[in-house]
């Protein structure tokens, strides 16, 4: 493809979502990935763009429940739909649960990936709780870590695999 | 002793780690008044700069400042080794990911959009892109593209091979690895509105790298700050400068704080990599399998700039001695050339990995046509602990090499697999052993510092100029401060990587732990004394009753003092002490080559080779470190995993091939790592006969776990497939053809 | 994998794009067909795509997964018909796959990542040539297209050779496929979240095999290895490989070594559609 000369941005739109149990609403282009909204809303750290190109999992967020890689979610997508982050999960208990498994497990070094993988947890958690047969291990599949091997990472597993089958 | 998970320190910065709110150099999005910065990179691996238009850009909306080579304030160069790398280049491009201008704006799209119309014209040069023939183009740089030649000797080489009843030779190969840290390059510059700068970026060595950034900007040493913050994995790819000067610049230049964060696009195209190696090894030993004689030519691809190259080629050479073993007589040589592929340095492992490689790889050849074990062959070979290193040098092992294999030689995993109904797997054990040193090593100044002090608040601060990039260092201060002043966590604070504090020197070769241990060793001691004296004064009991423990001091049982009053009523400021070490190096009268604290490990690798389709699974690693005494037991443990599978995913899968100078891959989804699915389990056993008297207890084991992975990982290979892989990484489509050949043969 | 979309009006940022978003399918047709721009489904493709140029098509037409008939899977007697703007996952848990297509949710699990597979869609899975287009080829599914002059229904295949740039996918139907025997298999570069190299599917309908492939060489239905082995009486016997070697070199298959692995991934998935396990 050739590269042209840029057209007028395109007119910004309105978008209301639900972050963290807060309502968002602001004017963004259509076509901005979940991931900048919510890194430039100056709330969230916790998604992190680690390839922008779905590849990596650091961006990891809950939408309408689902675990999606934040930055192949367009704007206008999320009109309507509920986003949660690491940060506001982290009162939830199932998260909590997740949490512990993954500080006592050593799941983490550098920890940039974690988030992501306690979301992407969370999400398989809460699969399991609707009946369905996730395993926990498939679930971050889509989450890269460079620093640990995913060693700890498969200890929490065992340990979080454990509990849900005893509850 | 098996390593068994034991639960870590629920620190406060874990969990902020696992909720996203641990702030890393890149989430510093929200500084008042930030600029976004972007950087323009070469549109070609070699060429001449004919002319850098920047007047476009500069009228574009939210564009603050555009900067090219004229607008460098001081030393328009950087690195660490040889300062041979422009910041922003002048009249030549020699990679694709060469900086030719940086712009701030108010947003980041406002900066990439001004690159698009910063007009370069290039004449494009030969490219060099192939390191076997680089000697022969026109130089990169001065006379010639040969950076380094090195070469160690030892004894008559060839009247050893002539003796010889076995000699093997093989060509190995080894790939352009890539960090592929999660966090990529990015941190802030922020103008201290006294003309100075400070950056908190994620680095590997904030004093050094405040040293080059005063050069560059033509400011004072005092003038510049960095403060390495927490950093989302380096492993060497963070120690050169990165978008550091340009930021700095773009800094000084708007006024303004700076905020730089290359994406992964152009993380790939601009980091450091590990050197490709291409080498010939010839090995040949007796009839009873002692090694006689070994050879080695080896030539490094180093890319268009020197960085770290010349270190990594000692570091190289030093492990194609084949350390661990006996050797009568040897002639390892390496060249490294520069070449337009990008630019490759420091990486864990250091070019040792890539030397172990074939030197393990070796000696199975040579076990093969003796028809001799593998194990029992290196038994005979291996040096015992009272030995001189391969180099003359005084080593320090911190247990015998022939207990690591005789564990190696016990592990579970020499059972034999169950095979799958179908028998389409097949399926094989080997191993591998390797050695690595601690410290800068060959006699370079290497020192580092560390402080301890009584904040303000009461808190025990320890501070050291180490980066942490999730090594786990805070936990291991902590664990050693707790034994020795026998308080707990939460009386603690680590402080790492302020250029203003403590110098500790780089965050890299394996050093911190022992630099730790030993600043500890002498300064904690000192503390305690002192906080003793104070508290005496303060409480009236005689200093010899009173001694320090959880939360404050003690007096028969009895707290007496909190660490809070004692801070309050004290004078803290008086309790500090500084404390600045030379790494340990052999004792006086030795001379100072390679490395004197070593380490060791055997990885022993089950895989299960697909019939079908060529492709490797490891199913289980199982290594036995002896690498003196840990000190947090899960930061030991995950070390050697992460490091462990960064091995596997050499072997198997990573690599950065490039085409006429440029990287083929580009992002995560076309260089490949491994994921949960692809990593085996691990065991982990640790041996360690240190005496507790010892005065070098501990070592760094950052890099040790990735030492022996591939080797192990091919010796299985051949051991289910009769098949021996030299070229890494792997290639599954050879493996098959030589597997369909074999049939063929066969029936 | 390939966009014939993508060639038209670039823009280079993202803040530029136009979304359309269309009432109905007839809009939406109508607006790809006006401006030559591309549908937009679960996005999981396109946006990669041209994040890596930094080069964007002018406008996207979203599609809406609300329109009848475009999300979900229903059977009635044609067999099963799924919905474009059905995602992976939804597939993936849905009870009527694992009635009719009972090995497809363990596979899925080798399809992208959960969260990729959470957005993305079937119908742009197989507009992409995707890991499904194998076996949707295999299964001779017949696809639902709408386009300037109308709906129709026809053969997968006969589709991916016509398509035009409007034509709207709205699902597709397999054929009552239970009772059938199915194995799949992907060749990726690592064990899960790999872009494939080779998919393959083998499908045993009670009385003939049927092979397909899609990857690296693209989408193949392999006629020739299949005649090979119906006329044959014992399946899993023969060598078949050479007639799909020959058959997958003169379809752009070039990788000498990705055709040898496949001819024995096709031995080995014979076997296993013989043996009925
Ligand atoms: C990280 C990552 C991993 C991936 N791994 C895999 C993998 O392992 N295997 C695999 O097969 N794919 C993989 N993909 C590719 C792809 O995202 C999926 O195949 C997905 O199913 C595409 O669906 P989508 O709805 O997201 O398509 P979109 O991106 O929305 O669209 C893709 C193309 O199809 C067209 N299109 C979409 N829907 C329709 C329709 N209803 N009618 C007409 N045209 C339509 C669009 O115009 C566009 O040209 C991966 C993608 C990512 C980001």
């Amino acid at each position: 493809m050739t590269r042209q000369t840029q057209p007028e941005p395109c007119a910004p739109e309105h978008v209301t979502f639900e972050l963290n149990g807060d309502v968002i609403s602001q004017w963004v282009s259509p076509a901005t990935t979940l991931l900048d909204i919510l890194r430039g809303s100056g709330r969230i750290t916790s998604a992190r763009a680690g390839c922008r190109i779905g590849r990596c999992g650091a961006c990891t967020v809950l939408l309408n429940g689902q675990a999606v890689p934040g930055c192949l979610v367009m704007a206008w997508q999320v009109s309507g739909c509920t986003v949660e982050t690491a940060e506001g999960l982290a009162e939830a208990s199932d998260f909590a649960q997740v949490r512990d498994a993954l500080a006592t497990e050593s799941a983490l070094q550098c920890g940039y990936c974690t988030p992501g993988v306690a979301v992407s947890l969370v999400s398989g958690l809460r699969q399991q709780q609707n009946g369905d047969v996730v395993d926990l291990e498939e679930a971050v599949a889509g989450n890269l870590c460079r620093c640990t091997g995913y060693g700890g990472l498969k200890r929490a597993i065992a340990v979080l695999t454990e509990t849900s089958s005893e509850t | 002793m098996e390593l068994k998970p034991q639960p870590g320190m629920a620190e406060t910065s874990v969990l902020e780690r696992i909720e996203g709110r641990f702030g890393y150099a890149t989430d510093q999005q929200h500084l008042p008044g930030l600029l976004h910065g972007a950087i323009l990179r070469s549109r070609h691996a070699h060429a001449r700069l004919l002319r850098v238009d920047t007047s476009r850009a500069r009228l574009m909306s939210g564009v603050r400042a555009v900067v090219t080579a004229a607008d460098v304030p001081g030393l328009n160069r950087l690195g660490i080794v040889v300062r041979d790398q422009p910041v922003l280049c002048e009249d030549r491009v020699r990679y694709e990911g060469d900086a030719i201008a940086a712009v701030a704006a108010d947003t980041v799209e406002q900066a990439r959009a001004a690159l698009e119309v910063i007009d370069v014209d290039y004449a494009p040069l030969a490219v060099v892109d192939q390191a076997e023939t680089a000697e022969q183009m026109s130089p990169l740089h001065g006379e010639s593209n040969l950076l380094a030649r090195e070469a160690f000797e030892r004894g008559d080489t060839d009247a050893a091979f002539a003796r010889c009843a076995v000699i093997v030779e093989h060509h190995y190969q080894t790939p352009r690895q890539m960090h592929a840290f999660m966090e990529t390059e990015g941190g802030v510059a922020i103008p201290d509105n006294n003309g100075g700068v400070i950056f908190r970026v994620g680095c590997q060595s904030g004093h050094r790298d405040a040293e080059q950034l005063a050069d560059i900007l033509g400011l004072k040493p005092s003038q510049v700050t960095v403060e390495a913050t927490p950093t989302g994995g380096a492993f060497g790819g963070k120690d050169e400068l990165t978008i550091q000067p340009a930021a700095g610049i773009l800094a000084l230049q708007t006024g303004s704080p700076v905020l730089i964060h290359l994406d992964r696009f152009e993380s790939c195209r601009t980091g450091i990599k590990r050197h490709p190696v291409s080498m010939i090894m010839t090995t040949g030993c007796d009839r009873q399998g002692r090694i006689l004689a070994h050879r080695v030519d080896a030539l490094l691809d180093t890319g268009a700039y020197a960085s770290l190259g010349p270190a990594v080629l000692e570091n190289f050479l030093d492990h194609a001695t084949a350390p661990l073993y006996r050797i009568e007589a040897y002639s390892v040589s390496g060249r490294l050339v520069y070449t337009n592929n990008g630019v490759s340095g420091a990486f864990r492992g250091f070019g040792g990995n890539q030397a172990t490689f074939a030197v393990e790889s070796q000696l199975d050849a040579l076990a093969e046509k003796l028809a001799m074990c593998p194990l029992a062959l290196r038994r005979i070979n291996l040096r015992t602990v009272d030995e001189p290193g391969s180099r003359g040098q005084v080593v320090r092992w911190s247990a015998p090499p022939t207990d690591v294999l005789a564990e190696a030689g016990a592990s579970p995993l020499w059972a034999p697999a169950v095979s799958d109904a179908r028998r389409r797997w097949l399926t094989g054990t080997g191993m591998a052993m390797g050695a690595q040193g601690n410290g800068l090593g060959d006699g370079l100044p290497d020192r580092g510092g560390g402080r301890v002090s009584l904040s303000a608040e009461g808190r025990i601060r320890l501070e050291f100029g180490f980066s942490d990039y999730g090594q786990n260092l805070a936990e291991a201060i902590t664990c050693l401060v707790c034994e020795t002043l026998g308080c707990v966590a939460g009386d603690i604070d680590v402080v790492l990587g302020n250029s203003r504090g403590p110098d500790s020197g780089p965050t890299s070769a394996s050093r911190s732990s022992v630099l730790i241990h030993g600043v500890l060793a002498d300064i904690l001691p000192r503390w305690k004394d002192r906080v003793r004296d104070q508290a005496a004064v303060l409480t009236g009991l005689p200093c010899d009753q009173l001694y320090s423990g959880p939360g404050g001091l003690f007096a028969g049982g009895r707290q007496v003092l909190s660490y809070r009053e004692l801070a309050e009523k004290g004078q803290p400021e008086q309790t500090r002490v500084d404390a600045s070490q030379a790494f340990p190096v052999a004792p006086e009268g030795n001379q100072l080559v390679g490395r004197y604290l070593q380490l060791q490990i055997a990885t022993v690798a089950r895989v299960a080779v697909d019939r079908l389709t060529g492709r490797v699974r490891v199913t289980d690693l199982h290594h036995i470190t002896a690498a003196g005494r840990v000190i947090y037991p899960p930061g030991y443990l995950g070390q050697i995993e992460g490091a462990a599978i960064m091995g596997l995913g050499m072997a198997l899968s990573e690599d950065m091939p490039t085409r006429q100078g440029r990287y083929l891959a580009d992002n995560l989804d076309q260089y490949i790592i491994p994921t949960l699915q692809d990593v085996p389990d691990q065991r982990v056993d640790v041996l360690d006969n240190t005496p507790t008297t010892d005065r070098f207890p501990v070592r760094g084991v950052g890099e040790l776990g990735i030492e022996a992975v591939a080797p192990a990982i091919c010796s299985a290979i051949e051991a289910a497939t009769g098949i021996r892989v030299r070229h890494l990484p792997v290639d599954a489509g050879y493996l098959l053809a030589e597997l369909c050949a074999q049939e063929e043969t066969c029936s | 994998m390939s966009d014939p979309l993508s060639e038209l009006n670039p823009v280079t940022e993202r803040r530029a794009i136009r979304v359309l978003r269309p009432d109905s399918p007839s809009e939406a047709v109508s607006l790809a067909r006006r401006f030559k721009v591309p549908y937009m489904a679960g996005g999981t493709w396109l946006q990669p795509t041209h994040e890596r140029d930094q080069c964007w098509p002018e406008k996207l037409v979203a599609l809406n997964a609300a329109w009848p008939a475009f999300r979900g899977l229903e059977d009635d007697s044609r067999g099963l018909t799924v919905g474009a703007l059905t995602s992976l996952s939804e597939m993936a848990r849905h009870p009527l796959v694992r009635e009719y297509l009972p090995p497809l949710a363990l596979f899925l699990n080798r399809v992208a990542g959960p969260g990729v597979r959470a957005l993305g869609t079937v119908g742009g899975n197989l507009a992409v040539g995707g890991d499904l287009s194998a076996l949707a080829m295999a299964l001779d599914v017949r696809v639902d297209v709408l386009n300037r002059t109308g709906e129709r229904t026809l053969p997968l295949s006969r589709w991916l050779r016509e398509r035009a740039s409007d034509d709207l996918l709205r699902g597709f139907t397999i054929p009552d496929c239970r009772g059938w025997r199915i194995s799949l298999e992907k060749l990726g570069y690592r064990e899960r979240f790999s872009p494939t190299r080779a998919t393959l599917v083998c499908v045993h309908d009670g009385d003939r095999v049927r092979l397909a492939v899609c990857g690296e060489g693209g989408l193949l239905r392999l006629v020739a290895p299949e005649t090979f082995v119906n006329d044959r009486a014992d399946l899993a016997s023969g060598d078949v490989g050479a007639v799909i070697d020959r058959e997958l070199a003169a379809h752009g298959w070039q990788d000498a070594h990705l055709r040898m692995a496949l001819r024995r991934m096709t031995t080995g998935l014979l076997s296993e559609v013989a043996l009925g396990t």
